[in-house]
């Protein structure tokens, strides 16, 4: 087993091919204050990096799976803030497997309410599974916030009304995990809720059993045809696939 | 009901609390859009985002159709016809939405009965859609002649394209159900029995307006605007949308209520200013 960095607020594993990435604030709903977004990008490097990772799993200890910034931080310690408000402004998160360009397959595995900035994690996530009591939210416009980053990547996956509707209600409402389902916003609910991580674990290693460079070119050409009008999307992808053809010659 | 609103011939202006209502009102003629139609949208709209005592506006028909598109009755008749329409089409200067007058506040569609052809214009352009479970969807113009476009294109950027283009293509020979809308994330909700709809939609709206109007306006300029680009130009433009809001004093209010476990006091938008300049055409 390879050594871990040390984690303050998340607990990292791997458990045979599987990497895990497990929120680790259950007493503050895994909300995210300096030390924890200091140690996102640590631990999504570090599994990226490890020879035996070859897929990841994110989840959240505790009832939570993820509700965003530590307001109690923000409003006692600001300053301890200051390097995120930067990197906000600036477009240069380093909170979700997108944002630091994880190469291997990630799955978000969805244990309970995902709120505000937890939707970065499923916005960002290959694949999202969830427990059947889990729950949607995006409270940004109820404490005067802008919902913006998240709310954005979601736009580009699922119905564009059922995001405008979270972001503009706000904390009044909560989407289920099964119309989560319906609209395609996740792939997978399990129930009981309890199954989750031995689902994950199952579906991980189902990913897993694929030749990696074939999963993350794969991955980087459907996340490329985000970025980009159809045909610009296809022509990009076909060249791609003659490079590929080309190092397998050489080989 | 006037709320000191203009004089409207095709459409009813209310307000109920802070939720504006805009209402289409021909409903002999199945609420079509013929040309004073056309013109008082694009000051219905205007009016009501200009209502400082307006927070959210609501959008419905009376009668038993939604709306079914241009007045199909007028072109036939007066003689001018589609000539009314070409310039503005061709040149994409239109005014008859909510995005294309920018709305600077929430808009909800409430579809309550047939919802038609050029009606999609309104379900593409609104922020949230909700439906009476009797409401019924279809896009009739290549069945007598029209080419359907720019309703379909809005459509088709908030949900599953084959959808979109089945409705264009098979045209009036089959309506989509409110229950199958909902299931393709087109819609949010199904309201049942259908009568309810409006007592729905105004509760719906008065959740909303409990939120940060000028959160609110950022938030929909960054969504609406990621419409118009790739993912991480998206991501970029929105951060500017985001810091926008830095400083207003809502973004101290909101944590300081949520923690008090009191109401936000948020600072009314200066409708005057804000009006028109929501996320719209570029």
């Amino acid at each position: 087993m390879t050594i871990r960095a040390a984690y303050q607020t998340l607990a990292v594993s791997r458990s045979g091919p599987v990497g895990w990435l497990v929120f680790n604030r259950p007493a503050a709903a895994n909300a995210m204050d300096a030390t924890m977004l200091a140690e996102l990008e640590t631990a999504w490097l570090e599994l990226d990096a490890d020879p035996d990772v070859r897929v990841i799993v994110n989840t959240g200890e505790g009832r939570a799976f993820q509700t965003g910034l530590d307001v109690v931080q923000l409003a006692r310690q600001p300053e301890a803030l200051r390097e995120q408000s930067r990197r906000t402004k600036r477009a240069e998160l380093k909170l979700t497997a997108w944002h630091n360009a994880v190469s291997k397959p990630v799955i978000a595995a969805v244990n309970g309410v995902c709120a505000g900035g937890g939707l970065h994690f499923i916005a960002d996530a290959d694949i999202v599974i969830a427990a059947s009591d889990a729950s949607f939210l995006d409270p940004h416009v109820s404490v005067g916030q802008v919902s913006a980053y998240e709310t954005i990547g979601l736009a580009r996956k699922v119905a564009f009304e059922s995001v405008l509707r979270m972001a503009l209600v706000g904390s009044r409402e909560r989407m289920s995990a099964q119309r989560a389902y319906d609209i395609g916003l996740i792939s997978q609910v399990i129930d009981p809720p309890e199954g989750l991580r031995e689902q994950a674990q199952a579906l991980a290693e189902l990913v897993a059993d694929h030749e990696p460079g074939e999963l993350a070119r794969r991955k980087r050409a459907l996340w490329d045809a985000l970025e980009r009008g159809l045909s610009a999307s296809y022509e990009k992808a076909a060249m791609r696939g003659m490079t590929v053809t080309r190092e397998t010659d050489q080989r | 009901m006037s709320d000191g609103y203009g004089t409207y011939e095709t459409l009813k202006l209310e307000r109920q609390g802070g939720v504006g209502w805009l209402i289409n009102n021909r409903p002999e003629a199945l609420n079509a859009m013929n040309a004073m139609m056309r013109d008082e949208f694009a000051q219905a709209w205007i009016e009501l985002d200009r209502d400082p005592a307006v927070r959210v506006i609501v959008h419905t028909g009376e009668g038993r159709a939604f709306q079914t598109g241009v007045d199909v009755a007028e072109l036939a008749s007066d003689g001018i016809g589609m000539e009314r329409y070409r310039e503005s089409a061709s040149t994409f200067d239109l005014h008859f939405t909510s995005w294309h007058q920018r709305v600077a506040k929430p808009v909800i569609t409430a579809v309550n009965g047939l919802c038609a052809g050029g009606a999609f214009h309104w379900v593409a352009d609104a922020d949230i859609v909700i439906a009476a479970s009797d409401a019924q969807f279809f896009d009739p113009h290549v069945s007598v002649g029209q080419v359907v476009a720019m309703e379909a294109i809005g459509l088709m950027r908030k949900m599953p394209f084959e959808a979109v283009m089945r409705m264009a293509l098979v045209g009036r020979h089959e309506r989509m159900s409110a229950e199958r809308a909902y299931q393709l994330g087109m819609i949010s909700q199904v309201v049942d029995p259908p009568e309810n709809l409006r007592a729905e939609a105004q509760t719906l709206a008065e959740k909303i307006a409990l939120n940060s109007p000028a959160a609110m306006l950022a938030s929909k300029r960054a969504l609406w605007g990621a419409l118009e680009m790739g993912l991480t130009d998206a991501c970029r433009e929105g951060a500017q949308d985001l810091v926008s809001m830095w400083g207003h004093p809502d973004q101290e209010e909101g944590p300081q209520a949520f923690a008090a476990k009191r109401r936000a006091e948020w600072l009314p938008l200066d409708a005057e200013k804000t009006a028109g300049t929501g996320p719209g055409p570029r």
